[in-house]
């Protein structure tokens, strides 16, 4: 589905985590990758990092996506060891830093592509409601994933208008491009979103009773693998910032 | 204006525009996929997300509004793998940039425009990590050898972590102006802010 | 069951929709239709029984509206909601989830309902219905009519007493529109209490044992659906209203067409399903020709395809010798959108109908403008117009911008009878210099403009005829007026 940003339904889906699960993976991910924390000591922690994603993709049955990543990391990674001795100047600093930032970025990322397109939007909304977020988080998030493909659909129908009256970059309309787009979107998105208001208020939105939530998720054994994990990965970093390791 | 407390139309209404926000935010963010643009995300972002932004504002009436967009913003970053800096950086920020708004009771229009630079700024915890112990990032790759760590350290020096943040603030300034204007132009006529 | 008292109401910022001093007493098990003009009042009523005035739509209140004992004025909306469940005019805007599951399960989650008692409310709403097959669909992916139906699944598993219903036909087909029957007799041999404001008539005969007609705020008449069927055909005209059946419906006279263009190679398809097969096709140059079929039928790919607008698309038009191709076509269609909103730019009426306009056109510019009744309206945002104002302005760019062929797609959806006669008007006004298509299901439209009848069914041409009265059976059967 274009523009949708989690899924909507449970089709071909291989291995299910819990989606908290998937959370505490970006979560330890992004520290030790991305934040890079993992020092000297812990760096043998970084290939099982990088793994990760590739071996997660591959659960969820999304073959081309961990083929892609594969290659990209493996490709900026050997570019990184094999052109750093015969580069200087300027083509090392482009080089290096596309690489570099690259291979920082890119199992992070990875894991992301994972946890959006293996989750839905009622699971994550339902896990939201678990971790006892406030309903003044959930609530907007939940309209947030219903707009983007509403946001999706009349940008595409702006789009069509435009091409029909020969609005097209370049020219001289070039700076109105934007203007021309984002007036007609946010008009329409904006009473699309008041109807929605006044629907979602006579069933019952915004009540002071506890909302139930009838989407189903829970634990199971592949999760307490998952945790067990990271849990180990801060167990880690503790001993390591402690000075015991 | 007193206080109240949010009701179900003001959630919804953080949610549209948290939608339309976030759609801008990732069209740039495409341009992003060339890493050394990724500096410009802090100019292009703020322009033109002040857009949405400005008429977000005249629906903002209580507090916490704009926090929890803040907040929504920081969550969908660590969905989209740039870490939890967003999130934390854009609950000070948003925090920071409510106060503000708040302080003209949500009606004075060049405090709307400060308060959106400032809010802007939750997009600089993005860059965070890359200024975040970098010492202890490149130890792993000494293998790389010294040039490679050189080049890193000089693509992302020291001092561009502060200015990334003025950089945020001052285009997200430009965008609130520039939201204003088009606010007047069209918005006010046809009804809607 | 629903005690209305005196009560008024004007909205904050607008004048139309007013409501004064109304006092009505409806039973419960009642089946009440609300007809009228535009403007009427008919919809703020419905808004005064859910509770959405005042808690929503802010305005000037007084009076009272009591829902089986509960004053509606004073009681939250969320507690309204377990008393009173609405449906709105568009599918589109009036789902809060992305699947339907989670969509039926809205309500009953908001009342804090225990999970195994939302899922067999679930279950049981979705077999009434008849729609055990939507569940955990994607509702992005469902056609106008199932999108209605998932509304009127959610609702109905709040379990409510009173059913409010805003024009819930203004964008559904007919088959759509048999469903919604059946689901309203279902919910009437419930012993619910049914409220529903609607312009298309002929569907409710069935349902509604109780008719009140709404002029300017206050009520005009209110009498059994007997007396009312009972009703003229120039009564019920001049009272604004659709029409209540068939038969009266009469076809125009209309100007013979000699030239045609023919349209080549019209197939295409998303994600390799056929959307479109018709190998040619040869349609009249300067005729109004009625697009019809059922949803799913092909209508819209058909169009966007005649205007150009799918890039993979290969098929030609060839009138007078000459073979246009995609790109060509581009420049030679226009398409007047359902929601107009999606191709108004500009931020005053006259720039927008200069946007893109054909250089030679210049002179013609406030010829176009009066004749299209904006010449007043000229320095006007074009969103601050009216629906019907906002699509001639987009009539009349494409006019300027020189296009020849006009594509309107639904273009009296939800309108009254007096608009929906306008409406018709200004498209025969084209007959004979420009090539009109209209997607519609409406046959009151048809008959009143259109010259020609292309009927589309999965993807291809079912049949094509000019509109006469030997072929009105062929038109009125489709539409099972």
């Amino acid at each position: 589905m274009r523009g949708s940003f989690l899924q909507v339904s449970t089709e071909h889906r291989g291995l299910v985590f819990d989606p908290r699960t998937k959370l505490l993976l970006l979560i330890t991910m992004s520290t030790f990758v991305l934040g890079g924390i993992a020092g000297e000591k812990l760096s043998f922690l970084l290939p099982c990092f990088c793994v990760l994603p590739f071996v997660l993709l591959l659960t969820a049955r999304k073959y081309k996506t961990a083929a892609l990543y594969f290659i990209l990391y493996t490709g900026s990674y050997l570019l990184n060891l094999l052109a750093t001795p015969h580069l200087t100047g300027f083509p090392a600093f482009l080089v290096l830093g596309c690489a570099g930032i690259l291979t920082r970025f890119m199992p992070s990322m990875m894991l992301a592509v994972y946890v959006v397109s293996s989750m839905t939007v009622s699971e994550f909304t339902a896990a939201m409601q678990r971790l006892h977020l406030s309903e003044k988080i959930i609530i907007p998030m939940s309209v947030m994933f219903r707009f983007f493909p509403t946001v999706a659909d009349e940008f595409s129908s702006i789009n069509a208008a435009m091409k029909m009256r020969g609005i097209a970059f370049g020219g001289k309309n070039a700076g109105k491009m934007l203007e021309y787009r984002l007036i007609p979107l946010m008009t329409c998105t904006v009473k699309i979103g008041d109807e929605l208001s006044a629907a979602a208020l006579t069933r019952g939105l915004g009540g002071t009773v506890k909302r139930t939530n009838v989407c189903k998720i829970g634990f199971h054994a592949q999760d307490v693998i998952a945790i067990l994990f990271c849990a180990g990965c801060f167990g880690f970093l503790i001993l390591d910032v402690a000075g015991v390791l | 204006m007193k206080t109240e407390k949010l009701k179900g139309k003001d959630l919804i209404n953080v949610g549209i525009f948290s939608a339309i926000y976030f759609v801008i935010i990732m069209a740039i963010a495409m341009l992003g996929y060339i890493p050394i643009m990724m500096p410009l995300l802090c100019v292009i972002g703020p322009v033109l997300c002040g857009i949405p932004f400005m008429l977000f504002m005249t629906k903002v009436k209580k507090f916490g509004m704009i926090l929890i967009m803040s907040i929504i913003m920081g969550i969908m970053m660590m969905l989209t793998g740039m870490g939890w800096y967003a999130l934390v950086v854009g609950a000070v920020s948003g925090l920071i940039a409510e106060l503000i708004y708040r302080g003209g009771k949500y009606a004075s229009s060049k405090l709307a425009i400060v308060s959106y630079g400032v809010f802007s700024t939750w997009m600089w915890g993005n860059f965070l990590p890359l200024f975040f112990n970098p010492d202890g990032y490149f130890s792993t790759r000494q293998s790389f050898g010294q040039e490679y760590i050189e080049s890193l350290t000089n693509l992302m020096p020291m001092w561009m972590c502060p200015t990334l943040l003025v950089t945020c603030f001052v285009f997200g300034v430009v965008g609130g102006l520039l939201g204003k204007a088009l606010l007047k132009k069209h918005f006010k006529k046809a009804g809607i802010a | 069951m629903i005690e209305i008292q005196n009560a008024s109401f004007r909205y904050a910022n607008s004048d139309s929709g007013v409501l004064d001093e109304i006092t009505l007493h409806i039973k419960g098990g009642e089946c009440v239709l609300l007809c009228g003009k535009s403007g009427c009042g008919k919809t703020t009523f419905t808004r005064l029984i859910n509770g959405l005035i005042p808690h929503y739509y802010e305005g000037e209140m007084s009076g009272n509206v009591t829902v089986s004992g509960l004053d509606v004025t004073k009681t939250e909306l969320y507690e309204t909601a377990r008393l009173v469940g609405s449906v709105f005019q568009n599918p589109r805007s009036q789902f809060f989830c992305v699947d339907t599951t989670s969509e039926i399960a809205f309500g009953c989650e908001n009342l804090g309902l225990p999970v195994s008692e939302v899922e067999s409310r679930i279950q049981k709403s979705a077999n009434e219905l008849d729609m055990v097959e939507l569940l955990g669909r994607n509702i992005f992916k469902l056609s106008g009519g199932e999108k209605q139906k998932v509304a009127c699944a959610s609702v109905s598993a709040v379990q409510p007493e009173v059913f409010v219903l805003d024009e819930p036909t203004s964008n559904l087909d007919i088959d759509a529109i048999e469903d919604l029957k059946r689901t309203l007799l279902l919910w009437k041999s419930q012993g619910k209490t049914i409220i529903i404001a609607e312009h298309r008539l002929y569907w409710l005969k069935e349902i509604c044992d109780r008719v009140i007609y709404m002029d300017k705020g206050k009520i005009s008449f209110d009498i059994s659906m007997c007396d009312f069927t009972a009703f003229s055909d120039e009564k019920i005209r001049s009272l604004g209203l659709r029409t209540l059946c068939s038969d009266h419906l009469r076809i125009a006279a209309k100007i013979p067409v000699a030239e045609t263009m023919e349209l080549q190679n019209y197939h295409f398809s998303y994600q390799q399903k056929d959307a479109l097969c018709i190998d040619s096709l040869a349609l009249p140059v300067g005729g109004v020709i009625a697009v019809i079929g059922h949803n799913g039928a092909g209508k819209s790919t058909f169009s966007r395809c005649l205007c150009g607008l799918e890039k993979k698309f290969k098929g030609k038009v060839s009138f007078d010798g000459v073979q246009y191709t995609r790109k060509t076509m581009l420049k030679k269609c226009y398409m007047v959108m359902q929601d107009v909103n999606h191709q108004l730019f500009c931020e005053s009426v006259e720039d927008e109908v200069c946007l893109g306009m054909d250089e030679d056109n210049e002179k013609d510019v406030s010829g176009i403008l009066s004749g299209l009744g904006l010449a007043e309206l000229s320095e006007r945002h074009p969103m601050s117009l009216s629906g019907g104002q906002k699509q001639r302005v987009a009539i009349a760019s494409a006019i300027l911008a020189g296009k020849e062929i006009l594509i309107f797609d639904e273009p009296t959806s939800g309108l009254d009878f007096e608009h929906m006669e306008q409406t018709a008007r200004l498209l025969s006004s084209f007959a004979g210099r420009k090539t009109l298509f209209v997607i519609t299901h409406d046959p009151e439209l048809i008959v009143r403009c259109c010259t020609h009848i292309l009927h589309l069914e999965e993807g291809t041409v079912l049949e094509q005829y000019p509109l006469t009265n030997e072929n009105k059976a062929r038109f009125t059967g489709f539409f099972k007026v």
